[in-house]
């Protein structure tokens, strides 16, 4: 049995707009996703901004209902069965919200130990050992306004922990974190992961998913796009080439033209400072090579190369991303 | 049990939170006590009758009591909104009510603070001003208006939860329970209508009845008012059963919880 399971899972939030004629808004962040983990996984689900990650992690962790299809964690529906779920899952939602600023991070933990429902006797002997086990001993009767933002998101962590839930929620854990602070809670997240718990895990950082990850779904607009380990998706370009350069001023007709050419997949232009760095996927970079002069007569290209793609590539090609 | 000590939790971080809040302090004590001096002032100009005396040390008292007791909660649900810590506790195996329980206890708890200079000076300034004052009844229709003010706070919190609209809205119903209710002054002063609206309002009986209890003109039929008190607060119990049941389901469609 998978540990988490989504079958054809959709959510359309309705929403107004306006305040005096209000209009109906709906919109959808999951069309229907299909995705089954199993337990002890460090799974990761990978995409842009406002590719429904949040709304997929809500679901799983009982706040949000579909609109339609079906969610379990741990054979326990996400729909029906959230008291029961509840007790066996954490979860933590990156940024530095959702604490008590006021409060100590020992008073945060109890509070929330005791929301969890946990034993006190429990409590006595876990809170320190996730104090110990995150780095904040020693710091758990200050304010948590005085934390560092590192030490914010290990708090986060530390209440996620409590209940020591079987499975584990992080959606964008990372985010704001500066990167020794986010290589840190990676480092503590594939530790969970190997010490037997399964691990979900949303980020827009390709190579955080790359890094920590069992296995990786891109999702984009909704809908999972890719899925496999992060080898597997490298395969996604792996019989293509990219060919890269800087230029001044790309004129759209010319990126048609380059779009054009026999073997492009894909070409992407992204500003840098006063010139464009020109990406093309493609299966044969030195039959566009040999092109280039063509399509793009009397420019004057720089730092032009060819080299083999990487994750990233493949991550731009499967969320086509261009500017 | 561990449902009670997940309540009491709540209570008690709710009273720590305000405790050191220093803008709150304006809410349940400084505003309170302005409300009593000015009580006060009228009490010292003499030449009131008892009655009159009796609404004007009381009165302020009581509205300072109910808006600590009922929007105390609001405003900490409405806090807990934009600290971003509204959804933790609702994904929480504790049930939204057993928490804001214990946050509505907490204001009853402000909010008799705040109303206790006023008692005390209905107990014992007042005993030479009002020699009529019969401490038991007045204690217990102190306790039978507190009664009524927890159900209507508990019933009325999970729309603070759900919708951000609301906190506007039920502001309103605090100045409307004010008039209404009598705690100013006599309902018979009110139109008809109004006073139709005040009898369903279960503070009104109460509120009169700690009035009659400080004055002896009758008659008087406290058992009755207590009784009505306390039936309507039980009906608005009822109603929170289906509010709190509407917010389990409603939240998790919209997502709103999280919405600063
Ligand atoms: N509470 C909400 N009401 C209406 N629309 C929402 C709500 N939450 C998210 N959305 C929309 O749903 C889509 C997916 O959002 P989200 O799940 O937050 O994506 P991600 O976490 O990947 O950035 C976005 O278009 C977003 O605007
Ligand atoms: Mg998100």
């Amino acid at each position: 049995m998978p540990a988490i399971e989504a079958r054809r899972l959709r959510k359309t939030y309705k929403t107004t707009r306006g305040v005096f004629r209000r209009e109906k808004v709906e919109r959808v962040a999951l069309r229907g996703v299909d995705l089954a983990i199993e337990p002890g996984e460090l799974f990761g689900v990978l995409g842009p901004n406002g590719a429904g990650k949040t709304t997929m992690t809500k679901i799983f962790t009982t706040l949000l209902l579909p609109t339609s299809g079906a969610a379990t964690v741990l054979g326990l529906d996400a729909v029906h069965d959230q008291w029961a779920l509840r007790r066996r899952i954490g979860f933590v939602f990156g940024g530095d919200r959702g604490l008590y600023w006021r409060l100590s991070g020992l008073d945060n933990l109890r509070y929330f130990a005791d929301l969890y429902r946990i034993p006190p006797e429990v409590t006595r002997k876990r809170i320190p050992a996730l104090l110990e086990r995150l780095g904040l001993a020693g710091r758990e009767r200050d304010r948590v306004e005085l934390y560092s933002r590192g030490m914010k998101q290990r708090l986060h962590l530390a209440r996620g922990l409590l209940n020591d839930p079987e499975v584990l929620f992080l959606d964008e854990p990372t985010i704001g974190l500066d990167p020794v602070g986010a290589r840190e809670l990676r480092v503590i997240v594939r530790e969970l992961a190997d010490a037997g718990k399964t691990v979900f895990l949303t980020t827009h950082y390709m190579f955080e998913a790359d890094a920590i990850c069992d296995r990786i779904a891109v999702i984009k607009g909704g809908e999972i796009v890719a899925e496999g380990t992060p080898s597997s998706i490298k395969k996604v370009v792996q019989d293509q080439g990219v060919v890269e350069f800087e230029v001044v001023g790309m004129p759209a007709e010319r990126v048609a033209g380059l779009r054009g050419l026999q073997g492009v997949k894909s070409v992407a232009v992204v500003d840098h400072e006063l010139a464009q760095v020109v990406t093309i996927h493609c299966s044969s970079p030195a039959d566009v090579m040999t092109q280039l002069g063509l399509v793009l007569d009397g420019m004057s290209l720089e730092k032009v190369s060819s080299r083999e793609p990487t994750l990233e590539d493949a991550y731009v090609q499967l969320i086509g991303e261009s500017s | 049990m561990s449902l009670i000590r997940a309540g009491w939790r709540a209570f008690v971080i709710t009273i720590r939170m305000r405790v050191i809040s220093t803008w709150s302090y304006l809410s349940w004590l400084v505003f309170p006590m302005l409300f009593t001096i000015v009580g006060l002032y009228v009490l010292s100009s003499g030449g009131a009758s008892s009655s009159r005396l009796v609404y004007g040390v009381l009165g302020g008292g009581l509205i300072g009591y109910w808006s600590v007791a009922y929007l105390d909660a609001g405003n900490s649900i409405q806090d807990e909104r934009w600290s971003g810590t509204l959804e933790q506790i609702f994904a929480t195996p504790t049930p939204i009510w057993v928490i804001l329980f214990g946050k509505v206890c907490a204001g009853l708890v402000f909010g008799l603070v705040s109303f206790l200079p006023n008692a005390a000076l209905a107990y014992f300034g007042f005993h030479a001003v009002l020699p009529a004052l019969d401490p038991w009844k007045f204690v217990i229709s102190l306790g039978v208006l507190t009664l009524s003010f927890f159900c209507i706070a508990l019933t009325l919190a999970p729309l603070f939860a759900l919708w951000r609209w609301a906190f506007s809205m039920l502001n309103g119903f605090e100045l409307g329970v004010y008039i209404l209710c009598g705690f100013m002054f006599p309902i018979a002063a009110l139109a008809s209508w109004a006073q139709g609206v005040a009898g369903v309002l279960a503070p009104t009986w109460a509120v009169r009845a700690l009035y009659a209890s400080t004055v002896m003109q009758g008659p008087h039929d406290f058992t009755l008012w207590w009784l009505a008190a306390i039936g309507l607060s039980v009906v608005y119990l009822a109603g929170a059963y289906f509010l709190y049941g509407l917010v389990e389901r409603e939240a998790r469609v919209s997502g709103e919880l999280a919405l600063a």
